[in-house]
């Protein structure tokens, strides 16, 4: 058995992240609630437009300008999209094993955490365009990090599309693997592109003072919440994969006697 | 109420539909997301059992 | 008599597949005279899209997107056909059976590609002039323009080239290498627009616009060539 230690490393459904993905997924559960909380009740509100008058005392704090509740939607929004970031290069490191190993393994791995990303991109648009509809009065706008980030989803859903277009499962990894790689070029870009292009109206947090200690408390709560969450779910839907897989071979190889 | 008060709080109650739909649309979009991994396992769980049919079947020729 | 067997040096490896690519385009003229024709019917859609307007509109604005929305869809139709024919006549497979490095069969289709593009840029470029600048007074260095287009259909030529060899082997490849070539090219496209415009409207300060956005594309470029050409390996083996 040569190749025992090396069969051995390959991903599979019941390994040692198994084990911890139960507790990933219910540590992240209640920490996203936690955060969620806290996002309300303990993170401080966020001063929004001076108002004409003198400062008012509202719960024992003086108050000078509006507060802003749609702020609130920052504490998920970040983390999604961080995660959906994550989702992606783990999909490109599968993706780039899978090239160097031609193992199939590597190619669901790399789908797995495809899909994940996608999961992820779609809860930062949602949140991030409904804070967009709110504050800047639009359903849409180009602005540069939300062009980029369109655009990414977009190659996303052309991942999944040109899978459903190919039949042969070897062809279909190459080629998906590939594209997958690619599509990692966009996450730098997208990350950088409001530094890089000043005039981008999408908020920049460092730039703009960066956070408050509880805010900064909130958005880390949230943040190892989502992480541990989508780990959670890469496993769950890992596992559950490589059963049909396993499932459907055992069928094959019956039929064939 | 005080008009400043009010001027001051003018942003929150027309916002909250908003975050509410933000964060039950996302939390919707997971939901689903492990809807879908449950249909799966479903599926292959009714494979399954037709596999256990053939197995049962090809004992039964071995007979 | 000794037979002597004289392995190819890759530079000539790669004349000869450039030159195969050119002597077809030559004798049938096919891609070339489609992609034309396709590139005039764009430009007479734009008219009736901008023949609702009034004069008013400020043309020197759009004129700079719709150049490159009119280049996307042409590059679109020529690389669709680029490989099609490969595969129609079997001759991929004799070119997989040759041993060369498979790279090089990347750097000629990818060369041929950004030839045929810029012989119809040649074209259309003059006509998308005629048709909508003459009755604007576009910017001083509108010669700038050259840059842009270069940078552009070099990185789109080498990104599409790689992507139409994968749809080229999907079922309903026209529309899988849109869905594939048009969100990836993106930031060049947005890059080379935004050079574009800036040349064209031409206003002061133009230049402090053109060369970042123009930096931007050729790094794109760069970038994807890269990656094009060492994945190029995979996707043609598979």
């Amino acid at each position: 058995m040569a190749n025992a230690k090396k069969s051995h490393a390959l991903p599979e459904g019941g390994q040692w992240p198994d084990a911890i993905a139960f507790w990933a997924t219910l540590a992240g559960t209640v920490l996203t609630t936690i955060g969620f909380l806290m996002a309300f009740f303990f993170a401080g509100p966020v001063n929004g437009a001076a108002v004409d008058g003198l400062p008012e005392m509202i719960g024992g704090q003086m108050v000078s300008s509006k507060l802003l509740l749609s702020q609130k939607i920052f504490y998920f929004h970040m983390p999604v999209a961080i995660v959906s970031f994550g989702a992606l290069a783990f999909a490109g490191y599968y993706s780039i094993r899978f090239l160097m190993t031609k193992n199939q393994r590597y190619d669901t791995c790399a789908k797995v955490a495809m899909e994940i990303s996608l999961v992820f991109v779609i809860c930062t648009m949602i949140t991030g365009d409904l804070w967009t509809r709110f504050e800047w009065g639009v359903w849409w706008t180009w602005d540069p990090r939300l062009t980029t980030y369109l655009i990414l989803m977009l190659i996303i859903i052309a991942y999944f599309v040109l899978r459903n277009f190919i039949d042969e499962p070897e062809r279909r990894s190459i080629y998906s693997a590939v594209v997958s790689i690619i599509a990692l070029v966009d996450v730098p870009i997208c990350l950088m592109i409001t530094r890089m292009i000043p005039s981008s109206i999408h908020p920049v947090v460092l730039r703009e003072g960066g956070m408050t200690g509880d805010m900064g408390m909130t958005v880390g709560v949230c943040m190892i919440g989502m992480i541990l969450l989508g780990f959670g779910l890469y496993r769950l839907r890992f596992r559950q994969v490589r059963l049909a897989q396993r499932v459907q071979a055992l069928k094959d190889e019956l039929e064939e006697n | 109420m005080n008009p400043v008060l009010a001027e001051i709080y003018s942003t929150i109650i027309p916002s909250a539909p908003y975050i509410i739909a933000a964060y039950a649309l996302m939390w919707a979009a997971l939901l689903i997301y492990v809807f879908m991994i449950v249909r799966g396992l479903k599926k292959t769980e009714a494979q399954m059992s037709i596999l256990e049919e053939q197995v049962a079947e090809l004992r039964a020729q071995n007979k | 008599m000794s037979v002597v067997l004289k392995t190819p040096s890759t530079f000539q490896q790669y004349k000869t597949l450039l030159r195969k690519d050119l002597e077809q385009e030559f004798r049938t003229k096919e891609m070339l005279t489609s992609m034309g024709i396709y590139a005039l019917l764009v430009l007479v859609v734009f008219g009736a899209a901008l023949g609702q307007t009034t004069q008013a509109l400020d043309l020197l604005q759009v004129s700079g997107g719709l150049l490159w929305t009119l280049i996307v869809f042409t590059s679109l139709l020529g690389l669709n056909r680029s490989f099609n024919h490969e595969k129609e006549q079997g001759c991929l497979e004799g070119i997989l059976l040759v041993p060369l490095d498979r790279s090089v069969i990347f750097l000629a289709k990818a060369t041929s590609n950004i030839l045929f593009l810029l012989a119809v840029e040649v074209i259309t470029v003059p006509l998308f002039y005629f048709f909508f600048l003459t009755a604007v007074t576009p910017g001083e260095s509108f010669w700038l323009l050259v840059l842009p287009l270069l940078v552009g259909t070099i990185g789109m030529a080498g990104i599409g080239t790689l992507l139409s060899t994968i749809t080229v082997n999907t079922r309903g490849k026209d529309v899988m290498l849109a869905v594939l070539f048009v969100p990836i090219i993106f930031p060049l496209l947005f890059a080379c627009a935004s050079a574009t415009t800036a040349i064209i409207v031409g206003a002061d300060g133009a230049l402090d616009v053109f060369y970042p956005a123009l930096l931007l594309a050729a790094g794109y470029d760069v970038i994807m060539l890269l990656l094009s050409w060492v994945l190029y390996d995979f996707v043609i083996s598979a």
